[in-house]
């Protein structure tokens, strides 16, 4: 009865997917911006995910947008950074589900793990009716071939090396690629923000993705609306290939590693901060994430510096700390200061480097203005003229202890203290020669210290400093180090180049250092201890056993019933 | 509690009760069962001296219980006492007797390179706000406050959706670095912070009363009780930031984006 009403719901559907298919076949060719009905469903999604941020009518204009950097993606202008077409092309379809879908890391634009992919489909074909550029028949984009991956060898990083250099990457991207190029402080966007080459050494921070495939892609088509650019025509795909591989061995990792402990490592020498670097090779690194200070007024929302690496060692005296960090550029001249004011209206410029268009000299310690001489804003000649120019605010680095060691779970509060306990603050104003102290009792409350227990060098190279504290295990008055002990520390970061002092920096949340006790007691003695005492009871006992009972039971071998029991 | 774990052993035992496995057996059964209980059972994992005090108690249960009678006592010795003295087991008798110190001796090892940890401390995630709190010189009672822009939800709908905008935008400025685009507690930040901020989305704030968000948002992490460990909390007290209008607009906004409402305080009352 049922089966005649079945089959004409199946012919009708047939002839449904007959027509559709035909249509997508006479549409191939032309622009893929999906169905009223997918870009309707699309625009449902967006107004709920989206907007926000990529404002109303897609031109990047949302309510979070004064606070983000990089800028939400304006899609009336169809540039879009991760793409598999030509230089200055549309993305196709299948770009825009997959970067919805991955989100751009290290930035505001998430991953969105939780749409379906219907969800996704749809969005990316709603994105497109923000750009009239989608629909002419003309811009339909090609990919560009992209031949897969030979495997990497030693050989192939080396030439990706000597490629990376020739072909000018490191202009941009420094030589060894921690974004510090001598052009890096001048790019801007095609909408005149100033814009940081990508720190190649941290290739989780990648937006396009930091798989082999991805850089490769990334290289080939370049970022459109950005100075990076487009290297199909100019390299072979061997070539890129080579130079991908080049960037992979950059990072030294596939991600981050982040940690949450600094060991520090006793060492017999004293410690002698002339010998730089070089005393702590032994010391085990810990990177530590650091976030924008969002937590008081001043804030800073997207600090350029993503992490900072940690390494300590300690002698019968004192502690020393070694902490890294990768910076575009060294400002070595201004000043800076943990309390120096950030007036409110600055916050509503979050790009880095946003009040500050002219480039700095990266090694400019040649060029030092006079200490503190107020520095001309914008001048209009300053431009094309100087290329290195002494910037107002100088880097900085600060480490934070508790000031009295914890005697329980309670610490001050991780953003400089609270009124209750106070942290010892040493802060670096690499301006200077030498790290100062500071007590905190809050932000709004910090006051110099001069009891001068520490002392420090610091040195940039190459797009990272180095700077080295040393202070007395156990100086008169502030919190010991001891062997075998944790102490809470934390970390703050200044780049002078995006203006950030005072509030303005990257921080990071509590963490400990442990001192490894000068000798790490050995395993094996333990060890063998417990095995013997174990076998000595087990022969006792299968000795007894088999004294006691193994005359009766030899004489039952395979007989399952036991004569000892069943009375009593 | 882990399902699946729990299943598997009720499984185990109830066979065990059926095949009338032989004594040894079903107490060896038993100990590990309740070992692996303990364990794997829970989803909130139960620290260690915990467990080794629980399976102290079952092993002497087990113990006082195969030796309650010389029968049961019999039982249990006979397969121990011909494992020890048969021929055909000699070579497994030497393999145990070797295998059971090499075993103690790795976990010797293993307990003396526990890799290192830092002092934990386990917070309240949501001790008891104050009574009163002052907010830009305005004192707000918590037991009786309640979020002014609700009621229009009912009397005034246009407005009440002007409102939840606002919070809309207070939210994305402010907010999603930490709490995420989907206030899952997924923002950009959430790599460096410990404690990780607040997903709206599973329910936590539909079990919170709204004047309880005021207080959190008005005093964030500094103004926790020590049990909350305010020196961790990466939470701002947006009173530094935000007009008290703005803090009840961001809490419509999360209660609305995620179909939520605040808990009522009569049931409240009721505890
Ligand atoms: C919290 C803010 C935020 C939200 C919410 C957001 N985005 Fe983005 N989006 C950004 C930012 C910022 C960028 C630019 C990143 C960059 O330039 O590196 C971006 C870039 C993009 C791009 C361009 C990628 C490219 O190749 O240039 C697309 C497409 C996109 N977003 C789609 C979406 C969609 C679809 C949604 C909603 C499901 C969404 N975004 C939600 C902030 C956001
Ligand atoms: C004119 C300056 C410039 C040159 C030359 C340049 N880049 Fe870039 N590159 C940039 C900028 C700027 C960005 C960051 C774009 C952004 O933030 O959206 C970038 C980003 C990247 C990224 C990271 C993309 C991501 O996923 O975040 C890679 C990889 C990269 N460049 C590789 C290269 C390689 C390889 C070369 C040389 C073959 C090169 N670049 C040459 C300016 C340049
Ligand atoms: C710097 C990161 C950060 C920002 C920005 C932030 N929060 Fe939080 N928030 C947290 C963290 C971390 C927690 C969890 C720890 C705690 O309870 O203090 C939290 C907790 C909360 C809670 C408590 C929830 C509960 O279950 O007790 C509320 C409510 C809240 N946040 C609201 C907001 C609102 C509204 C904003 C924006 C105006 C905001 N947060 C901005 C980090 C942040």
């Amino acid at each position: 009865m049922t089966s005649r009403p079945i089959s004409r719901a199946c012919l009708v559907l047939l002839i449904g997917v007959g027509c559709v298919a035909a249509m997508r076949s006479v549409w191939a060719q032309g622009p893929d911006v999906g169905t009223e009905a997918q870009r309707e469903s699309g625009k449902q999604l967006y107004a709920r995910y989206c907007a926000q941020c990529h404002g109303e009518k897609g031109d990047g204009e949302g309510y979070a947008t004064p606070h983000l950097y990089p800028r939400p993606r304006d899609f009336t202008t169809g540039k879009f950074k991760v793409r598999t077409t030509a230089n200055g092309a549309l993305p196709t379809h299948q770009d825009l589900v997959n970067i919805i879908r991955r989100g751009m890391p290290y930035t505001s634009m998430p991953a969105w793990p939780k749409l379906t992919d219907q969800d996704v489909t749809n969005l990316a074909y709603f994105i497109t009716t923000f750009s009239p550029d989608f629909t002419n028949a003309e811009r339909v984009p090609q990919p560009v071939p992209l031949p897969s991956a030979p495997s990497a060898t030693d050989e192939s990083i080396a030439q990706g090396k000597k490629l990376y250099e020739e072909t000018g990457c490191a202009r941009c991207h420094g030589t060894l690629g921690r974004g510090d190029g001598p052009s890096a402080p001048t790019l801007k966007d095609d909408w005149d923000h100033p814009i940081r080459a990508t720190d190649l050494a941290k290739s989780w921070t990648f937006r396009a993705g930091s798989s082999r495939e991805d850089i490769f892609r990334t290289m080939s088509t370049g970022f459109n609306g950005t100075p990076m650019p487009a290297f199909v025509d100019a390299l072979t795909p061997e070539q890129r290939w080579a130079i991908t591989d080049f960037i992979v061995s950059l990072s030294g990792s596939d991600g981050p590693g982040y940690s949450n402990l600094v060991v520090a490592r006793h060492v017999r020498d004293p410690i002698d901060l002339a010998k730089g670097t070089a005393s702590f090779a032994a010391a085990p690194a810990a990177r530590l994430p650091i976030v924008g200070q969002i937590m008081e007024p001043g804030r800073a929302f997207h600090p350029p510096t993503t992490s900072v690496t940690v390494q300590a060692i300690y002698d019968a005296q004192s502690i020393a700390l070694l902490v890294r960090w990768h910076d575009m550029s060294a400002e070595k001249t201004g000043q800076n200061g943990p309390s120096l004011p950030v007036p409110p209206e600055e916050e509503e410029n979050a790009a880095p480097g946003g009040s500050q268009p002219a480039g700095t000299s990266p090694f400019g310690e040649a060029e030092a203005a006079p200490e503190g001489a107020p520095q001309a804003e914008q001048d209009p000649f300053a431009e094309g003229a100087a290329p290195s120019q002494a910037s107002e605010f100088s880097d900085a680095v600060l480490v934070q202890i508790p000031s009295e060691a914890p005697v329980d779970a309670r610490k001050p509060y991780f953003i400089f203290g609270d009124a209750q306990s106070s942290v010892d603050l040493w802060f670096f104003d690499l301006a200077r020669a030498d790290p100062l102290q500071f007590t905190g009792r809050g932000s709004a409350d910090i006051a110099p210290n001069d009891t001068g227990d520490v002392t420090g060098v610091a040195s940039y190279d190459r797009g990272e400093w180095s700077v080295i504290f040393k202070r007395p295990l156990r100086p008169a008055s502030a919190a010991p180090f001891a062997p075998g002990e944790f102490l809470p520390i934390a970390f703050s970061v200044w780049d002078g180049f995006s203006r950030e002092r005072g509030n303005r920096r990257g921080l990071t949340q509590w963490y400990s250092v442990y001192l490894e006790p000068q000798d790490v007691p050995s395993a094996i003695g333990p060890m063998i201890r417990t095995a013997l005492l174990i076998l000595a009871i087990e022969l006792a006992v299968v000795g007894w056993v088999r004294w006691r009972y193994g005359s009766r039971a030899r004489g039952e071998l395979g007989e399952p019933r036991q004569p000892t029991a069943t009375h009593a | 509690m882990n399902i699946l774990v729990v299943l598997a052993v009720a499984i185990v035992f109830g066979l065990l009760r059926f095949r009338r496995a032989g004594l040894l057996a079903w107490a060896g059964a038993w100990w590990v069962g309740v070992y692996v209980l303990l364990r794997f059972g829970f989803s909130a994992p139960i620290p260690a001296s915990v467990v080794s005090l629980y399976m102290g108690i079952v092993s002497i249960a087990l113990l006082a219980y195969v030796s309650s009678s010389e029968e049961r006592r019999d039982e249990v010795s006979r397969p121990l006492v011909r494992f020890m003295t048969e021929k055909r087991y000699t070579a497994l008798l030497g393999a145990t007797v070797l295998a059971i110190p090499a075993l103690a001796a790795a976990n010797v090892y293993v307990r003396m390179n526990v890799p290192l940890e830092p002092p934990l401390f386990s917070r309240t995630v949501h001790p008891a706000s104050p009574s009163e709190i002052t907010v830009h010189d305005k004192k707000i009672d918590l037991d009786t406050a309640e979020n002014p822009f609700l009621r229009l939800e009912r009397t005034n709908p246009g407005e009440f959706r002007t409102h939840v905008e606002n919070g809309r935008r207070i939210y994305y400025r402010n907010c999603v670095f930490c709490h995420g685009d989907d206030l899952s507690g997924n923002g950009m930040f959430v790599h460096g912070l410990d404690p990780i901020p607040t997903n709206f989305t599973d329910g936590t704030i539909a079990g919170l009363r709204d004047s309880f968000l005021v207080w959190r948002i008005s005093k964030g992490g500094p103004g926790l009780p020590e049990e909350g460990g305010p020196w961790d909390s990466a939470m701002p007290a947006w009173e530094k930031l935000l007009k008290e209008e703005e803090m009840w607009e961001a809490i419509l906004f999360l209660y609305d984006y995620t179909g939520q409402k605040p808990r009522a305080r009569e049931e409240t009352a009721h505890q």
